[in-house]
């Protein structure tokens, strides 16, 4: 292994994968074949692809849920397989569907669920939640029953049991793909608030949350086809198509029309670019 | 056939300290083979609303009509074959031994004959391009692929009016797209069908008309150009992009879909 | 507001603030040691003791009266039964087959007022214990019984993922039955094997799904550190208080009293 693994080994907020093989049970193929990548502290990686290419799998290799066939796996120091439970403490994981996440009558108990296994001590407890709860813009819900909460809020509620736990590195299946627009854009502002210096995993579809990402893995077929920027996955448009991946409808009209793609901006903020251009356009004629 | 709500009240648990006015006298009309796409959030009373157009909810006050006839005096079983309803998540009903078994329900309880019921199962699937999964038992397949066999237990029943309550929640970029195709294709064998949808940017790719609906109210309804130039703020991001440019917008035409918005800004940029 | 477990009354009481343990305590003692009561003062004195709790409980008394409305019918029967089968103590009252006697009224009238005191005092616990304290409050007085491998913690657990889902459940069975009513099932036709089968669209799509949920919630559970009840604290601690310690007393005085009168 070359130093620069070696080094990341040691690291609480980071992730090291070798050669990684998995094929869930009765299975042709492997949902997971030979996967090698490294994430340092800090950084905020997506991971893209069409559905059934491994993106939920490589997820649940890392935390331990999935045991994995073959290969290394390194997370936040540790191998998952050998302490599962040291791993969940340093580990987050936020489930695609908001419903089955939650796992208390109350929206308080649920954001403490985390505490109570990690043998927390109860004084502690009250003071972690309260400000986990705060964090995620839900003061005031601590006695909601998790029935009466929208998507958006559920899905900020699961974050709060998460954040309690003070994790190193935050693992994210596709937190909104079951919520509306609205509910998106609450999950996805309250994960840039509260993203600190914190490491992130996060896969998703919707290829407008990772414009601001420092890497993107794109995993097809099982195996990692491309670990690009954002800049280069947006610009390509093979690696797009090949992987069914598609950029947010601005960003497409942007690309479209020769402007920067990556760029987060608004609609206004385009009208202005394409104003300049028409200008520029005229004043050079 | 015409459909149309006239005027529609709904108020869950009246009278209790926590009744709710889900809606507060929508009225709108589908009219015969177009797409009509009902844009609305959560909180809009969209879920509640759809329930009406084939009476699961009958409405506090306000006339759900047929045809110019009050749906309430069709039997229930004609209604619901005619305006067929597709809810969201709608795998979650999924209940047969093979697809094939669960695509029949529908059909069968019309009373088919076992040839009929046969040839219309077979004819959803294709349409719904998961022919493929016939013998397959529905609860070993993907999320994507219930989704289609839940769509095809109810186009089976060859409803005049298809309403999908959003269908496309929880389905990747290119099932997506797949969707879409699959409403295009409806539209064109004279299906009215009814989007309803939080999406703007899905809506307005294939809709012939748009009804906002806020908080229980309609908020804006016409063709998709003339609501969203006139309300930029139920538009998408694409069409906001095009209303932002003012005056300059006016030699872009008012397009809607995307394909026409970015053929009309590149023609604007070229000069 | 939740009225899945219609039983649970929130409003302000010294009963309601009471800690559940004692409150279970309570009820079981009232239970067994009503059965030790034995005369006419006795059981008018626990009577007159549970008329005050349900008072002092400020739950409306009708509400009350519809959690005994099930149980009346039984009463009746039983009270009935002991009136016109027992031949106790001399004759009242003869016609034809039919004997009344006294024995018998007193056993009937005595075992009908037990068993609506046992169901009102039933009432009244999970009229001021939230289902969440109940089921904290039992796991803590079962967990003695962990040293005999009884799972208490697990039950517990089980009885807090209960609350947490029937709510949700209930309205998933809500949202297929009317999936299916729109692809014209019919739920009201029929005679009673008809309707039963016109059930299974419903049920095996809910069970299919619960079974779903519960591999989800696993996942979920694992991957927050769950492993059973080893180590783990607890955020909702139950604090035994002197007023808990006098409800108890309070209770075992009166019954102890009545059993004696």
């Amino acid at each position: 292994m070359s130093g620069s693994v070696l080094r990341t080994l040691a690291d609480p907020g980071s992730i090291s994968c070798e050669s990684l093989t998995y094929s869930y049970p009765g299975a042709v193929e492997p949902a997971l074949s030979g996967v090698t990548f490294e994430v340092r502290a800090g950084e905020y990686v997506g991971v893209v692809g069409p559905n059934g290419g491994g993106k939920s799998t490589l997820l649940r290799l890392l935390n331990g849920l999935l045991v994995a066939d073959s290969g290394i796996v390194r997370i936040a120091g540790r191998d998952p397989t050998a302490e599962p439970f040291e791993v969940r403490r340093r580990v987050g994981m936020l489930f695609q569907n908001p419903e089955n996440g939650l796992v208390a009558p109350f929206v308080e108990d649920d954001v403490a669920f985390g505490m109570e296994n990690l043998g927390v001590p109860h004084e502690e407890m009250h003071v972690r939640v309260r400000e986990a709860i705060r964090a995620v813009g839900l003061s005031g819900y601590e006695r909601r029953e998790p029935h009466t909460l929208s998507g958006g809020e559920k899905q900020r509620v699961a974050l709060a049991g998460l954040l309690a736990l003070e994790p190193e590195i935050l693992l994210l299946d596709e937190p909104t793909s079951m919520l509306d627009a609205a509910g998106r854009r609450d999950v996805m502002d309250r994960m840039r608030g509260v993203r600190g210096e914190k490491t992130i995993l996060h896969v998703t579809h919707h290829l407008g949350e990772l414009l601001d990402a420092d890497r993107v893995l794109v995993l097809n077929g099982g195996k990692l086809v491309a670990d690009v920027s954002p800049e280069r996955l947006v610009l390509d448009a093979d690696l797009l198509t090949g992987n069914r991946l598609v950029l947010p409808p601005l960003s497409r009209l942007a690309t479209g029309l020769g402007l920067a793609a990556t760029k987060q901006r608004t609609p206004e903020e385009l009208a202005q670019e394409i104003r300049e251009s028409i200008r520029k356009r005229t004043a050079a004629r | 056939m015409r459909l149309e709500l006239r005027d529609i009240r709904h108020i869950y648990s009246p009278g209790a300290p926590f009744e709710i006015e889900a809606l507060r006298g929508v009225s709108l009309a589908v009219e015969p083979g177009e797409v009509l796409g009902i844009l609305g959030g959560t909180g809009s009373g969209k879920s509640t609303l759809v329930q009406h157009m084939n009476l699961l909810l009958e409405p506090t006050s306000g006339d759900v009509l047929v045809d110019g006839a009050d749906a309430a005096t069709l039997k229930k079983s004609e209604l619901r074959r005619r305006v067929g309803l597709v809810f969201q998540f709608p795998e979650a009903a999924l209940f047969a031994p093979t697809v094939a078994e669960d695509v029949a329900f529908a059909p069968r309880r019309l009373g088919l004959d076992e040839d009929e019921v046969e040839r219309r199962v077979t004819e959803s699937l294709k349409l719904l391009g998961a022919e493929h999964l016939k013998d397959r038992s529905p609860f070993a397949l993907s999320g994507g692929e219930q989704r289609r066999v839940a769509i095809a237990g109810v186009l089976a029943m060859g409803p005049e009016v298809l309403v999908l309550d959003e269908p496309a929640s929880g389905l990747d970029p290119a099932a997506r797209e797949d969707l879409l195709r699959l409403i295009r294709t409806l539209h064109n064998t004279g299906t009215s069908v009814v989007l309803v949808s939080h999406d703007t940017d899905e809506v307005a790719e294939v809709a012939d008309r748009i009804c906002v609906l806020e908080k229980g109210e309609v908020r804006a309804i016409g063709s998709p150009s003339e609501v969203f130039y006139t309300n930029p703020e139920f538009a998408p991001a694409t069409v906001q992009a095009v209303a932002a440019l003012g005056e300059a917008a006016w030699n872009a035409g008012r397009p809607v879909r995307f394909d026409e918005t970015l053929r009309a800004l590149a023609q604007l940029m070229e000069g | 507001m939740n009225r899945s477990f219609g039983q649970f009354y929130p409003v302000a009481s010294a009963l309601h603030t009471l800690d559940p343990r004692a409150k279970i305590l309570a009820t079981a003692l009232l239970v067994l040691g009503l059965f030790l009561v034995d005369s006419v003062a006795g059981l008018a004195l626990v009577a007159a003791t549970v008329m005050a709790l349900v008072a002092a409980s400020h739950v409306p008394p009708v509400t009350f009266l519809r959690t005994l409305r099930p149980v009346a019918f039984i009463v009746v029967l039983t009270v009935l039964f002991q009136i016109l089968f027992s031949r106790e103590g001399e004759t009242l009252f003869a016609w034809g087959i039919l004997e009344v006697h006294a024995g018998g009224l007193r056993l009937g009238l005595f075992l009908g007022i037990r068993i609506l005191l046992l169901v009102s005092a039933a009432a009244l616990l999970t009229a001021t214990t939230a289902p969440l304290a109940l089921s904290d409050g039992l796991e803590d007085l079962l967990s003695p019984l962990k040293k005999l491998r009884f799972p208490a913690h697990e039950v517990a657990m089980m009885m807090s993922i209960a609350l947490r889902f029937i709510p949700t459940l209930q309205e998933e069975t809500q949202k297929i039955t009317k999936a299916q009513a729109a692809r014209g099932a019919d739920f009201s036709e029929g005679g009673p094997l008809s309707r039963v089968r016109a059930t299974i669209p419903i049920l095996i799509p809910l069970t299919v799904g619960a079974f779903r949920r519960a591999d989800d919630l696993a996942e979920a559970m694992e991957s927050r550190g769950y492993r059973g009840g080893e180590g783990r604290t607890r955020y909702r601690e139950l604090r035994f208080r002197p007023r808990d310690a006098i409800a108890l007393a309070v209770t075992a005085l009166v019954l102890a009293g009545a059993a004696l009168l």
